[in-house]
């Protein structure tokens, strides 16, 4: 019986032709701050990722409602570099704990989104979503009834400033009357005070509305529901939670962004640096149903044309950071 | 912009809304800390019972079963509290916070893990407004107390019931006096652990109905961290209301409106381009309920603070 099995095993090495070598894959991890399930920036990240595990270019682990503060962000860079991932994606502003890491794990390939400070193997990704806020404004300034458009932000830093001025300017572009009100939430979490604020801006007429922030977000969306307003969708595409409402969404297409790191790990050439795509990282995703209002197809138009001329880099967005 | 609509009936409309949660977790936690017991574990209260309120609608599609869902969570965290509290007498602060940190983590998990598949986030219808006639039509209060959806009624209906219930109950004397002289208590035949027990489950009662009202009556649909800390803000309140649920309310009231001005303040004058930072209309309702609240205190002439707040009660054994 024994022999049978060993002789078995023997010709079943002998036989097999030999194995072509596959392309290793890059062993990634992603650390999350929020669900992958949240409909926005988490999940953006996640399906990106994914996407790169399913061609088989990455072995995927992930740590999804991870704990903000830099100390136990550097903790699980740290744990999951010497478990031997090559690629630590920590999916924030987490500048500081990828530079805790480095400093004891100088060989593994960090990254985190924002912007910021580069250098060794820490690198970081742009999260340019004023480019397509530029966009929403021109369609803002088509359909809104009042003049007004609104814009509501969870903290007054650089990415939601820029969006927020980038929506007015695109705006004010095409119909310079165009006023805008912005109130910022404080909270990136509090659904609640999101959906206040835009009842608060729809009192001041606001009707076109552009948000900063997950939880503001889904409280914006509320509201556009309960009032018959318009707005956009953040990061995600989030236009079937209100079909009638949502004009379009601002979605964050991280697998070019992903995709590049990884290619680089795997040719060697990897170093820390600022993966910038532009507007090639953002989706402008209008929304078939939306019905609040038409969009002019003039305006339709003006869309499609700035979107070649910032893609092909002859116009610029403004980039208003404070 | 038109400063005439900062203070309009839009105002006390939102204010209320927003308030609500707060209000109720505060009422609830006056109630658990007149027995004596500090429930710092609030905040984990009416997450998680946002939480089950929100899958109990979901699945169910009623959203009375969500309300109920999200009660019986509550009450099944505040047992565990006073498992760890009253029973085992741990350190009342410590206990507290974890079981928030708990809160964070589990709702984090089970909301990912049951709602994983969908493409789209999940979302649940939103309650109607209910116009209560003739009294829905008296200028100023009418549009802000008798326009809104039946949670908000039932929530005020239930503030009242606590109310009774410690001032014109047997039960709420005994709270009382367990929360100021357990020994006397005791010495009269009062069972100190089994009424702080019971009135922990209270409070988690209302905290649970205030995470559940912030889902089913609010926002309809559930978030990582969705109650933003209001179980805080909450606990805060109970001293500013000096452990009286009728003064905690209106605090948490107050405290709602001067929320929903700041969101109209900032609207109105200008948001990115303002003078004045933003932070600085964040901070006013906290400036606001702590400048109450110290002057309250300052002004009383005796401390409203349960005496036997925050101390196990633990039976001298005497020969």
């Amino acid at each position: 019986m024994v022999a049978t099995a060993v002789s078995l095993t023997v010709s079943a090495c002998g036989n097999s032709p030999p194995a072509a070598t596959a392309p290793s894959k890059v062993k990634v991890a992603l650390i999350l701050p929020c669900p992958t399930n949240d409909g926005s920036w988490c999940q953006q990240a996640y399906i990106a990722a994914q996407q790169l595990q399913t061609e088989g270019l990455i072995d995927l682990k992930v740590t999804s409602s991870a704990p903000q503060d830099t100390v136990s962000v550097t903790q699980i860079i740290q744990r999951y570099a010497q478990g031997g991932s090559q690629l630590v994606i920590a999916d924030s502003t987490y500048q500081d704990a990828a530079f805790n890491a480095a400093a004891t794990s100088p060989n593994t390939a960090i990254a985190f989104s924002g912007g910021g400070k580069v250098g060794g193997k820490v690198s970081t990704f742009e999260v340019p979503i004023y480019q397509p806020a530029y966009l929403a404004g021109i369609v803002a300034s088509g359909i809104t009834k009042t003049g007004v458009i609104g814009g509501l932000s969870a903290f007054d830093f650089p990415i939601c400033h820029a969006q927020m001025e980038a929506f007015r300017l695109g705006a004010q572009s095409i119909k310079s009357s165009i006023k805008q009100v912005t109130t910022y939430i404080g909270d990136w979490n509090d659904v609640a005070k999101g959906k206040n604020a835009t009842l608060a801006q729809a009192d001041q007429k606001a009707d076109v509305f552009v948000v900063c922030g997950g939880g503001p977000a889904s409280g914006m969306i509320s509201a556009l529901q309960e009032r018959n307003l318009s707005g956009f969708g953040y990061v995600g595409d989030q236009n079937s939670l209100a079909p009638k409402n949502m004009v379009g969404s601002l979605v964050y297409n991280l697998y070019p962004i992903f995709k590049a790191m990884v290619k680089d790990i795997a040719a060697g050439t990897y170093t820390g640096k600022d993966y910038d795509l532009g507007l090639s990282s953002f989706n402008f995703v209008l929304n078939p149903s939306y019905s609040v209002a038409t969009i002019p197809p003039d305006i339709l138009a003006k869309v499609q044309s700035t979107q070649q001329a910032i893609l092909s880099g002859t116009f610029t967005v403004p980039y208003i950071a404070k | 912009m038109d400063w005439s609509l900062v203070l309009g009936v839009g105002l006390f409309r939102s204010g209320v809304q927003l308030a609500m949660p707060t209000a109720l977790a505060a009422v609830g936690e006056s109630f658990s800390e007149r027995a004596g017991v500090l429930n710092l574990g609030l905040e984990g209260m009416m997450l998680c019972a946002a939480l089950a309120a929100f899958v109990g609608e979901y699945y169910t599609g009623s959203a009375a079963l969500g309300v109920l869902a999200g009660v019986a969570v509550g009450v099944m965290l505040a047992a565990l509290k006073a498992f760890l509290s009253v029973y085992l007498k741990t350190e009342q602060v410590i206990n507290g916070i974890a079981i928030v940190i708990f809160a964070q983590g589990i709702t984090a998990f089970a909301y990912e893990r049951l709602f994983r598949s969908l493409q789209v986030s999940p979302q649940v219808p939103p309650l109607h407004t209910i116009h209560v006639p003739i009294l829905a039509s008296i200028p100023g209060i009418g549009p802000v107390l008798f326009d809104q959806n039946v949670l908000i009624y039932v929530s005020l209906l239930t503030v009242a019931g606590v109310w009774l219930l410690l001032y014109r109950t047997k039960f709420g004397l005994s709270v009382r006096a367990v929360g100021e002289s357990p020994i006397a208590a005791e010495s009269v035949g009062g069972h100190v652990d089994l009424v702080r027990w019971l009135a922990l489950l209270v409070c988690g009662a209302m905290a649970g109905l205030g995470g559940a009202v912030l889902i089913v009556g609010d926002i309809n649909l559930f978030g990582p961290n969705v109650t933003a800390g209001r179980g805080w803000v909450a606990i805060a309140l109970v001293i500013f209301g000096r452990w009286n649920p009728l003064i905690v309310f209106g605090g948490a009231l107050l405290f709602g409106m001067t929320d929903a001005l700041q969101l109209r303040i900032q609207a109105v004058s200008g948001g990115t381009l303002a003078a004045v930072p933003y932070e600085f209309f964040q901070a006013l309702p906290y400036l606001l309920t702590l400048t109450v609240m110290v002057a309250a205190t300052v002004a009383s002439k005796r401390s409203a603070q349960p005496f036997a707040l925050g101390v196990p009660f633990r039976r001298e054994v005497t020969d």
